[in-house]
């Protein structure tokens, strides 16, 4: 059991791309040049040479919306090893924050990201504490350097939705 | 037509008492303040405009975003000049009102009004605009007032850590006898606004400026109303060609005289005149027209049926001038002094009008659904033809001939 949660990605768990309400999505601090959909949109995430970068400084904030209640598992960033993420802060289910009030309230679950996983391990997550969320807001907080830069290459969700189980899913847990 | 949440940070410190722009220059700002909620409010209904002071005893919100001009407007009366401005507080405030909207889509901005000496450091604003940067909240700032060399530079930098695309400018606006606002309304802080903004400005300039000349051909705006304005348009150039086609008569009919070409001139300049005037007033001269045809009309009328005896030369004279308008008018009245001059006597005019068969088809095949060869009507055309017997008879017979039917 134990080896399994350590393996990358947990069967029944899904891309969660096609369940992001595009229309919402928001990314503070992002350069206009280098915005979010290079990292997160089909297509773009897996181009190396399109990446989300941040402006005035460091930081970035996103929100991503979802069309359906879903369950997030792991997440995957993928960046270049000295200006990508370091310490990723997740909020589950909290509408329009800023960077005046990132702080205020504790993290669902924070990701301490390593150059692996950088290079594309995905960062299991605390489970129990995103088993209802609506939106997701991602604060990245600061890079691998220091640098007054944080790129991004891809960012991946997975997980699992709530209203339609997977079937695959169901017939594992029957297995046992 | 940007969603936009707008925060109007005013400066009323005791600089404003200045009157280097006329009335004051706080007065200038708070006209210039009615503009922009304006222009905001048209280009979007859903923009909303708040309004904050910088200076007196501290920042204080005055009216949080809302879209009820109203509101704005009420919420500037009243205000008081005195202290000194302090310009970080402020659009920190104004940030904060901004973040607390109620409509979280619409876009951040702030307009700021500097009149007075800037006391922060270049650093603490640099800070602030890229705080502004980082939550994309866009800066509009009014440069006017007081001028020192620190200020202009202060200014610059704070706008070159905000801006982010050009979403942010600045306005410099020096005394003089322009108005804060007419002044305003050239920037790209009217303009930027877009196609609604735009006008709005475009619409306030002409009325500021040009007194009283719309920049529309009919003072009617073509995307409001294209209807009325199409409407108007086509009576303008019917009533254009009717004047060509007078004037073009009576030039040939005065074409003896020297006055002839000097009124047909003095015509066209006048038909000139006209067209460049507002459509308002076009449509009521159009109206003067026809009543002036219409006296004219009945005038011809009277004068034919009561008196038929009358100089023929003054006759002709007030016919040319008729006829001058109308053409068919003109016909009309031909006729009329023709049938006059024939018999004055027992019979009134109009019959002989009628009798003439020729008039009578020619006006029958101009009425719709009426068909001259039609045997009804060849049958009602030859009872009229029998008019010279007794009237008696011919009223029994038109209706005995219709009872037929």
């Amino acid at each position: 059991m134990s080896g399994e949660s350590a393996s990358a990605i947990q069967k029944g768990q899904v891309d969660l791309l096609d369940f992001i309400d595009w229309s919402s999505v928001e990314c503070l601090n992002q350069s206009s040049t280098h915005s979010l959909p290079n990292a997160i949109k089909q297509g773009y995430r897996e181009d190396d040479g399109l990446h989300l970068e941040s402006d005035a400084d460091e930081q970035l904030l996103l929100y991503i919306p979802f069309t359906q209640v879903i369950k997030l598992s792991a997440i995957l960033i993928k960046g270049p090893e000295e200006e990508g993420p370091k310490t990723v802060k997740l909020f589950s289910n909290k509408e329009h924050m800023g960077f005046s009030n990132v702080n205020d309230f504790p993290p669902s679950d924070v990701a301490d990201l390593s150059p692996d996983n950088l290079k594309g391990k995905p960062v299991p997550l605390k489970y129990v504490k995103f088993q209802n969320v609506r939106s997701l807001t991602i604060f990245i907080e600061d890079n691998q350097t220091g640098s007054e830069i944080t790129k991004v290459q891809k960012i991946t969700l997975y997980g699992t939705t709530v209203e339609t189980t997977d079937m695959k899913g169901l017939k594992k847990v029957e297995d046992h | 037509m940007v969603l936009e949440a707008t925060m109007i940070c005013i400066d009323n410190s005791e600089w404003m008492r200045n009157g280097d722009y006329s009335p004051s220059r706080f007065q200038a700002q708070a006209d210039a303040v009615n503009l922009i909620c304006g222009a905001k409010t048209q280009s979007n209904p859903e923009n909303t405009v708040g309004v904050l002071t910088m200076a007196g005893k501290g920042v204080r919100v005055l009216v949080t975003p809302t879209s009820d001009l109203g509101k704005i407007l009420a919420c500037m009366h009243g205000l008081e000049i005195g202290g000194e401005m302090n310009l970080a507080a402020g659009i920190q405030v104004a940030q904060l009102a901004l973040k607390h909207r109620q409509n979280k889509k619409q876009q951040q901005r702030i307009i700021v009004f500097t009149g007075s000496p800037i006391k922060h450091e270049k650093k603490m604003l640099e800070m602030i605009g890229r705080k502004l940067k980082k939550n994309s909240v866009a800066l509009d700032i009014v440069n006017f007032g007081e001028e020192d060399e620190g200020k202009t530079e202060k200014l610059d930098a704070l706008l070159a850590a905000v801006n982010n695309n050009d979403t942010s400018r600045m306005a410099h606006v020096p005394p003089g006898p322009n108005a804060l606002s007419d002044v305003l309304i050239s920037t790209p802080i009217f303009t930027g606004d877009g196609e609604g903004g735009s006008g709005f400005a475009a619409a306030a300039a002409a009325a500021a400026a040009a007194g009283g000349v719309s920049g529309y051909d009919f003072g009617v705006d073509p995307n409001l109303d294209p209807e009325l304005a199409l409407a108007l348009r086509v009576s303008m150039e019917e009533e254009r060609a009717r004047q060509e086609a007078a004037a073009k008569k009576a030039a040939e009919d005065a074409s003896k005289e020297n006055g002839g070409e000097q009124q047909a001139s003095s015509q066209d300049a006048a038909m000139i005149e006209r067209a460049s005037e507002e459509t308002s007033e076009a449509a009521t001269k159009t109206n003067d027209m026809m009543d002036d045809e219409n006296a004219l009309l009945q005038q011809a009328l009277a004068m034919s049926m009561d008196d038929p005896v009358i100089n023929k030369d003054m006759r002709d004279t007030d016919m040319s001038e008729a006829a001058a308008d109308d053409p068919e008018l003109a016909l009309a009245l031909q006729l009329s002094v023709a049938d006059g001059s024939e018999d004055s006597g027992s019979q009134s005019d109009m019959s002989k009008l009628l009798a003439d068969q020729s008039f009578v088809s020619s006006i029958l095949a101009s009425l719709p659904g009426v068909d001259p060869n039609d045997p009804s009507v060849k049958d009602l055309l030859a009872s009229m033809q029998n008019q010279s017997e007794p009237q008696q008879k011919n009223e029994d017979k038109p209706p005995n001939e219709e009872e037929k039917k």
